[in-house]
């Protein structure tokens, strides 16, 4: 089980990286915004995207469309501040499977991972 | 800018103690503000545009910068490095998101900038002339801090 975990934040990664071991996911690659992460998608596979959404040179949103354009299926798990209702409609109608809005408990990463890796 | 509007603030910080940092912050006083004449040590900038315009800056004292670092990453760093700096950018963007989307309601979303962080003994900011900023100065078991903000409201929270 593989997973990239996108945010510009080192220590939101690191956040993050440490509720997907607790989910029993301990390989993730790390990406720091939109740009790096359809790159590492195209070299990589993964088996769940943590995505999030405000970050320089690609936004979250884009990466999301553009690694959908690239016919990559790969769960996508938005992982944002953005609560919006409109902001979540757009995510999913993007391709995004699931939303995680910040902050959060470290539970509810790993419901939503099983839930994306479930269905 | 009306004391009300301070709310949806003070609950966002509320919520990001308890989920990211198993922490309770309490409200104390909130004061208006014409200039940070005497900021803390550490203060996190962030931006809000869209239909509420204005800035959230989150200041710190380091010994509060460093613990509510640490205690995101349960590490036990005692300097104020680019982890620590990238951590409290990462606070405010959490509280001032929390807070915006009460005051999106279902319309347009507000938009945040990408967060400052601004770190050093001697340092002022300035804003801009004219411009009140509400401050409110919380405790918690992470030490004190503060949350300045200052916006131009063109509609009100929803919640």
């Amino acid at each position: 089980m593989k997973a990239l975990v996108v945010d510009d934040s080192v220590v939101m990664r690191k956040v993050l990286i440490g509720a997907l071991s607790r989910a029993g996911i301990s390989d993730a690659d790390q990406a720091a915004d939109g740009k790096e992460a359809v790159a590492a998608v195209e070299g990589t596979q993964y088996d769940v995207i943590l995505m999030d959404w405000n970050m320089p040179n690609m936004l979250g949103i884009d990466a999301v469309k553009a690694i959908r354009a690239n016919g990559k299926t790969v769960p996508i798990i938005m992982c944002t501040t953005e609560a919006e209702k409109s902001r979540v409609i757009e995510a999913l109608k993007a391709g995004a499977n699931n939303y995680i809005i910040k902050p959060f408990e470290p539970s509810v990463i790993i419901a939503k991972i099983e839930q994306v890796l479930n269905k | 800018m009306q004391v009300e509007y301070i709310n949806p603030f003070i609950e966002s910080v509320c919520s990001v103690f308890s989920t990211m940092l198993n922490s309770e912050a309490k409200r104390c006083e909130v004061g208006l503000v014409r200039s940070a004449s005497s900021p803390r040590d550490v203060t996190a900038l962030i931006g809000l545009s869209g239909r509420v315009r204005g800035t959230v800056a989150l200041c710190l004292p380091v010994s509060t910068a460093l613990a509510m670092v640490n205690g995101l990453l349960g590490t036990d760093t005692r300097v104020v490095d680019d982890t620590v700096a990238d951590g409290v950018a990462e606070l405010v963007n959490m509280i001032a998101g929390g807070a915006k989307t009460k005051f999106s309601g279902d319309g347009t979303p507000i938009d945040l900038s990408l967060p400052t962080v601004v770190h050093g003994a001697s340092y002022a900011v300035e804003y801009p002339s004219g411009t009140r900023w509400l401050d409110v100065s919380f405790t918690s078991s992470l030490g004190p801090f503060s949350l300045r903000v200052a916006f131009e409201k063109t509609c009100t929270p929803t919640t």
